[in-house]
């Protein structure tokens, strides 16, 4: 039955990978482009990609549309990193161009590194015409990246199939078993030892009453000879109870767990409120076996990009001049909340605006009427300062080409307000400035980088002055000031940290006006630096310096990573319930931290926020080391000198502990985590790591997003859940304990790879608060009553013995044993299994601490186990000696004998259905229609099966199978087998009320009280003494929203990325060297138009 | 076949509908976990009072049930030593053909108002023994098939293999003393106190379980089977003064076949025919038992006893289910008492916190 179950899973499974499969590429095929599966493709294959085509194997980029066959991918499929990154072909293969003949001759050989995981290393060498070029990552596109920006380009496969390094990333799938599955398999075995101690008590029971008594018996019986002998007779009913005892482990039991389940996953199918209208996408539970582990996850890991965000940047608020702009004011100027009243501005004066952009603040609409100078320098600053790309469709709109989604937003922000960024060459920016074109010269271009974390434009304008734009972070802007921007720099600084409480990444805004003379000083220096050789990085930096100074402060932009829907709410609900939720993305460690402020996981009042960015083992360890010292330090002072050792500590449960750490949080880099992941530091790691409230680990390759999980499945024994959306997400949604996909986004790899899968975060709430706990409650519920009835209605079997010599004698018809449990108990346990609720789903919403119980398996566990036997054993020693303590020395109505063996078995069986349906009754807490149906239905058919096996009909037909002939009609008309029957059902569902009641009484659990207050239909009061905050008391911090790379600032005055113009000299691209400095320098260092050039630390990044 | 267009038209609409409505799951309150339920839980008025009335309901029933076991007329003699020269001789299997009588003589002091019934009381005697309840023939009882001697072994062919009727272990091992209650009305003459042996089986035993073969007569539809080893005499020979009372519609031999739950059993041997002195029942005085002794018991250290008993309402009723009625209804109160107890304690414990 299992087995059915896993293979139909299997087959949709399948299924659904045969989408991905058979999706489409150009491939060509003897010269010609034809139509190929993504399973055909194979390893040097040219295949043809067009924009936003998804790329089917890691390939070799041979030539594009682009100039100098640049192209633009986006790998948040990968990394989770929105921005755009750039590849280009070697200048041998980019001739190629998109001529057909010559693609299809093309010979090369190329000889690389053997398939890995690592995203962001590639070696290899062409081999073509007689000469050899390196190949390095730059000149690569892996599977599950996206061409961007980008009409075509044709790529050699090097990679296909489970060798690509997507693939190669995404870990072993690994058959998955929910905990209560194991503790199943223990529990059965516990069983199975203890059949084996009851066979082994009857069988010596059989050996000595053979001995004593069944020897003369025998004899006076007549039995054969062979069968005298007493050790050999225990022998044999070792074995007969054996087979007679295993009702206490029925088969039943794992069937009806699977059909518990399949109802959960349709539950869960069917659920409205997690389907998505937007893209029409319904939650799916891809696996039916996993459901009750839902109700006992304790950490979450969750992807960022496309998971948490929406990957869709916004502008939000901006101050200029010490002015808030963004916010909604209502009449009488007070800050309100956004509702649906407000009217965004309306852009349709602006032809060139975009249409999906919304503000709601019409005063800056205002101020630009009436002329604001300051106004007009800020969103000038925005329209100039940047390094997008424009582009118009066929339809004659604005196109931009944007590399970092934050600068996109900034300049559509000033497109919508009238200063539309219209084209660019390598020296002017025009600009279309409220309706009058106007064409800047570009004097310089001050690029970004991670140290210096701004960038700058010198541009001169129509009028002849020259202006430095500056746009960075504001901690870094701010020390570059001007010392008569005091005032609006406290201002400014108010307002930054009002943007920042709000979650919003931050820019600060300035300009400087320069003079000719200054300019060309500065200019003929940053000529020379550039043709220095040595320190040539250094002096560059110090003139950039240099020149970045006093500046004059103009405002400040936020722009909102806009989040998912509901995401705060759902984290703040999922903390409540006890459950750790883990970033790990692919993502810059400010772009995460950012996030987690925005989400509320990052909170000003927390105590410490330790971040491990420590490049080598030793300093990993050091910081970890350190962050613990502190972590125990204030600790200790703040638990009055209590010495909380380590390793107690750790053995404490979760809430002890949050209680006694505070909220810490714990940010760690990629290349520290693969560090910190080493054997010795892993516990340092893991201690630290489960002490913090928030843990984000950011610029993580896929495989260790699944050795984080990994690390927490087997150091905390606790259970996990992997949420994400990409192909990154593969490994750790496959290495988890659940692991739920992001659906009806484009990549369909983490959903193949989930468990579940839904279209938007929030519905994790009520996937795992909802539909997780309920299906552990009945789960549990379901399993407790089951073995409890199988005990019941077992072990009377083993009280028999002692009255019945031990020859394995069972007590019911046979009948009834093979009946009972398919069909006299199954389906009212099912019903509850499938419907049962303690507290309705809105309340377990609102108590998110009701999830607790899952997370400490208290439901069903080894102990609870005992209680379900204990209360088993209990109840077959009433069903057993209640009835034989009657049925001595009884007789009949009509004095005939009664207490005859049939009568005894029809009487006890007649004891047990009603007792287990009483006890259903009682365990079943949600009486729906079916449930009556089923309980009312099972007693029903208990005695019309009865009866009708007991009638003179079927005796008639079958004499041998029906002994019982008439005996339902005898007993069942005795008062006194009636007074047996009730009795027993007393005695022994008595206790069990008491017992239930006083519990209630005394030690009420939450979902108690919450079911009490229900039901006195007082209004509820939420226990929550607090509501998810939205806002928090905000605090300075450094937010900058430079999710971008540096690198483009030279392309751009490079012209390198612009169509036909400044031909790039050839001969400089021929001998690319290989070695570790990126391309772009070395293009640089060739150009000699290019202003500005210099060289970082860079590594190359993915 | 042509379609109509129209039709066409509206299938292909419905189906483009179907598909655009198919994702969203239908919201019916099934799907959404939203059907109207009772939500069963255990309110402090709902348990005490249930409690309260379950416990007085079982104390009542209980003490019902023990005055009327009070009532039960019952006397009861063990012969097993009394006979023990009998007994003595049964242990060897060889002197199965020498007759032994034992008479018993007992007093009995109160009268036995209305129906008097008479059982053999075995102790230790094992008729649930597996085997031993599988040792029989349902279709051979039923008279349809007597070769069908199906699980009887190993009583189900004799030596030179013809089939025993009836078969098994259980018909072999048949009750076979012969009890007679007289009656000494002046010390000097007993009378034979009379009784019944009829209606002392089920109906549907007697008139659907066991049936004899049909025949002229039943030595001829016997024929061709042998008696079991243990009888002295055919089956259709066991009741020599009713015709109609033999063969496997014997009453005796209905009784022996349903077999006793526990070791120790009664079975019912015969009801007293109310007539002439007996009308009232059984008078107190001077009684014995007139026992011809055939059923061996010493070899499995059983014992053998007779029984005279009266019936109540609900039969003939131990002391057991009246007492444990009375126990469990005396815990019931208790339970709720105390239960009781802890509840208004605690809601006071709870108002006083709310006060403070």
């Amino acid at each position: 039955m299992t087995a059915v179950k896993d293979a139909t899973d299997d087959y949709f499974r399948h299924k659904s990978d045969n989408q991905v499969n058979n999706r489409l590429s150009e491939v060509l095929i003897n010269s010609k482009l034809q139509n190929e599966k993504w399973m055909n493709v194979k390893v040097g294959d040219i295949v043809k990609l067009e924009n936003n085509q998804f790329v089917a194997a890691d390939l070799l980029l041979l030539s594009s549309s682009e100039p100098h066959s640049l192209c633009y991918i986006e790998t948040a499929e990968l990394d989770g990193e929105t921005n755009l990154k750039v590849r280009h072909a070697l200048s041998v293969t980019s001739e190629l161009g998109a001529d057909i003949n010559r693609l299809a001759k093309f010979d090369g050989i190329v000889v690389c590194e053997a398939p890995n995981n690592k995203l962001d290393k590639f070696m290899g060498v062409l081999s073509w015409k007689d000469s050899k070029h390196s190949l390095n990552n730059e000149n690569i596109i892996l599977r599950g990246c996206i061409l961007r920006n980008t009409s075509w380009c044709f790529g050699m496969v090097i990679f296909a199939g489970p060798d690509t390094k997507l693939i190669q990333n995404s870990g072993k799938t690994k058959l998955k078993r929910t905990s209560i599955d194991r503790l199943l398999n223990t529990l059965v075995l516990w069983i199975f030892g203890f059949l084996v101690c009851l066979g082994i008590i009857l069988a010596i029971g059989n050996s000595i009453w053979e001995n004593q008594v069944g020897d003369q018996f025998r004899t006076f019986l007549f039995w054969k000879e062979g069968m005298k002998n007493p050790v050999f007779s225990g022998f044999l009913t070792f074995w007969s109870y054996i087979i007679i005892l295993n009702t206490v482990v029925p088969i039943s039991l794992y069937v009806s767990m699977e059909v518990i389940r399949l109802g959960h996953s349709y539950f869960i199918n069917w659920d409205r409120r997690m389907y998505y209208s937007g893209k029409s996408t319904p939650a799916e539970a891809r696996t039916t076996t996993l459901n009750e582990e839902l109700g006992q996850i304790e950490y979450i890991f969750s992807d960022k990009t496309g998971t948490l965000t929406q990957n869709i940047m916004t502008f939000k608020k901006c101050s200029i001049n010490g002015k808030i702009y963004g916010e909604v004011h209502d009449d009488m100027g007070q800050k309100t909340h956004m509702t649906k009243k407000n009217e965004p501005v309306d852009f349709s004066v602006n032809p060139q605006a975009d249409r999906t952009f919304q503000f709601f603040d019409h005063r800056l609409m205002e101020s630009i009427k009436l002329g604001d100078s300051k106004v007009y320098e800020f969103l000038r600053l925005l329209a100039l300062c940047h390094t997008v790309m424009s582009e118009e469709n066929s339809a004659g709109q604005l196109i931009y080409q944007v590399q970092s989604p934050d600068e996109g937003a900034l300049v559509t922000a000033a497109r919508n307000f009238g200063f539309i960024f219209k084209s660019r060459t390598p020296e002017t920016i025009t600009v279309e400035e409220l309706g009058t074109l106007v064409t800047y010269q570009l004097l310089a271009f001050l690029d970004f980088n991670n140290i210096r974390k701004r960038m700058s434009v010198i541009v001169r304008n129509p009028e002849g002055q020259i202006k430095l734009y500056c746009k960075g972070a504001d901690t870094i802007l701010f020390e570059k000031l001007h010392p008569s921007n005091e005032d609006l720099l406290n201002l400014t600084t108010d307002h930054l940290s009002e943007f920042a409480g709000e979650g919003l990444r931050t820019l600060a805004i300035a300009y400087r006006d320069l003079d000719d003379k200054y300019f060309k000083e500065w200019h003929k220096m940053l000529e020379d630096a550039n043709a220095l050789m040595d320190e040539r990085d250094e002096r560059i930096a110090g003139l950039y310096e240099e020149i970045e100074r006093d500046l004059m402060l103009l405002g400040a932009t936020a722009v909102e990573d806009k989040l998912q829907e509901g995401v705060i709410e759902t984290i703040t609900n999922l903390s409540l319930a006890h459950i750790k939720i883990w970033v790990l993305t692919g993502d810059k460690q400010e772009t995460a931290i950012n996030i987690g402020y925005a989400c509320n996981m990052l909170t000003d009042d927390m105590k410490d926020v330790f971040i491990i960015s420590g490049n080598t083992a030793v300093e990993v360890r050091e910081e970890l080391r350190k962050a613990k010292e502190n972590l125990f330090g204030q600790n200790r002072s703040s638990s009055n000198g209590h010495v909380v050792f380590e390793k107690q500590q750790l053995e404490l449960d979760s809430v002890v502990e949050e209680t006694i750490t505070g909220d810490y949080a714990l940010i760690i880099n990629g290349h520290s985590l693969a560090h910190a992941l080493e054997s010795d530091v892993k516990n340092d790691l893991i201690e630290l790591a489960c002490m913090c409230k928030t843990v984000v680990c950011c610029r993580v390759t896929p495989l260790q997003k699944a050795q984080v999980v990994e690390l927490v499945k087997n150091y905390r024994h606790a259970v996990t859940l992997a949420i994400g959306d990409g192909a990154n997400d593969v490994s750790m949604i496959k290495s988890a304990h659940i692991g739920v996909g992001i659906s009806g986004q484009e990549g369909l790899q983490a959903v193949l790879a989930s468990d579940y899968s839904f279209a938007q975060f929030r519905y994790l709430q009520r996937l795992l608060l909802v539909h997780g706990r309920w299906s552990y409650f009945r789960m549990c519920k379901f399993l407790r009553y089951f073995f409890y009835k199988n005990f019941a209605f077992t072990l009377v079997h083993f009280w028999f013995g002692f009255f019945c010599g031990f020859s394995a004698q069972t007590v019911y018809d046979q009948w009834f044993i093979a009946l009972f449990n398919i069909v006299y108990t199954s389906l009212p346990v099912l019903a509850m299994g499938i419907f049962d609720q303690d507290v309705s789903d809105q309340s377990s919403m609102d108590y998110p601490q009701l999830y607790e119980p899952g997370q400490l398996n208290l439901l069903f566990n080894k102990h609870k186990f005992f209680i379900c036997m204990a209360h088993g054993i209990y109840t077959s020693l009433v069903l057993f000696f209640i009835p034989y303590g009657a049925f001595y020395n009884v007789a009949g109505e009509d004095g005939q004998l009664i207490a005859d063996y049939q009568s005894f078995a029809v009487t006890m069986a007649t004891s047990l259905v009603i007792v287990v349906s009483v006890q259903i009754a009682l365990d079943t807490s949600y009486w729906t229609v079916i449930n009556h149906v089923f309980i009312w239905g099972s007693i029903a058919t208990y005695f019309s099966v009865l009866f009708t096996m007991h009638s003179n009909g079927i005796f008639g037909i079958f004499p041998s199978q029906f002994p019982f002939v008439g005996n339902a009609r005898h007993s069942l008309t005795q008062k006194c087998i009636w007074l047996v029957i009730l009795l027993t059902t007393v005695a022994s569902v008595m206790p069990v009320v008491v017992f239930r009641f006083l519990k209630v009484d005394l030690f009420p659990t939450l979902s108690d009280q919450i079911r009490q207050r229900q039901k006195s239909q007082k209004k509820a009061r939420p226990l929550r003494s607090q509501r998810p905050q939205t806002r928090r008391s905000s605090s300075r911090r450094s937010g900058y929203a430079f999710a971008h790379q540096e690198g483009y600032g030279e392309l751009i005055t490079s012209g390198r990325n612009m169509r036909a113009k400044n031909p790039p000299p050839a001969s400089g691209l021929e001998k690319t060297p290989y070695n570790s400095t990126s391309w772009i320098e070395n293009l640089c260092k060739k150009t000699t138009d290019t202003v500005s050039s210099f060289s970082q630390d860079k590594t190359v990044k993915l | 076949m042509k379609v109509p267009s129209t039709l066409r038209f509206w299938t292909k609409m419905k189906r483009i509908s179907e598909d655009y409505q198919s994702r969203l799951p239908d919201n019916t309150a099934l799907k959404q976990q939203q059907l109207p339920a009772y939500r069963l839980q255990l309110s402090a008025t709902g348990v005490l009072s249930g409690f309260f009335a379950a416990g007085a309901f079982c104390l009542g029933m209980g003490i019902i049930l023990i005055l009327s076991a009070k009532s039960i007329k019952e006397i009861e003699v063990k012969y097993t030593k009394i006979c023990a020269n009998c007994a003595e001789l049964r242990e060897d299997a060889t002197n199965f053909d020498k007759e032994c009588t034992c008479s018993i003589p007992f007093y009995l002091s109160e009268t036995m108002k209305g129906n008097v019934y008479m059982y053999y009381k075995l102790y230790g005697f094992y008729q649930n023994l597996y085997q031993y309840i599988l040792s029989r023939s349902n279709s051979q009882l039923l008279g349809t098939d007597l070769k069908d001697v199906g699980n009887c072994a190993p009583f189900s062919n004799s030596h030179d293999g013809t089939p025993i009727a009836p078969c098994g272990a259980i018909a072999n091992s048949i009750f076979n003393d012969t009890i007679i209650l007289s009656y000494n009305l002046n010390s000097s003459i007993p009378i034979e106190v009379p009784m019944l042996k009829s209606k002392i089986t089920w109906w549907t035993d007697k008139y659907v379980k066991f049936q004899n073969p049909s025949s002229i007569n039943l030595s001829s539809a016997f024929a061709g089977t042998t008696k079991p080893p243990y009888w002295s005499k055919p089956v259709y020979e066991l009741d020599e003064e009713d015709p109609g009372n033999n063969g496997f519609l014997n009453d005796d031999f209905i009784v022996w076949m349903r077999t006793a739950a526990f070791p120790t059993f009664k079975k019912l041997y015969r009801r007293l025919n109310r007539i002439q002195y007996f009308i009232e029942g059984l008078p107190a005085g001077n009684y014995s038992f007139n026992i011809t002794y055939n059923f061996p018991v010493t070899r499995f250290k059983g014992e053998k006893s007779v029984v005279l008993s009266t019936l109540t309402w609900s039969g003939g009723s131990s002391l057991f289910l009246g007492l444990a009625y009375t126990v469990t209804g005396a815990v019931t109160w208790l339970a709720a008492f105390s239960m009781m107890a802890i509840h208004l304690m605690l809601k006071k414990k709870k108002m006083l916190f709310i006060q403070d």
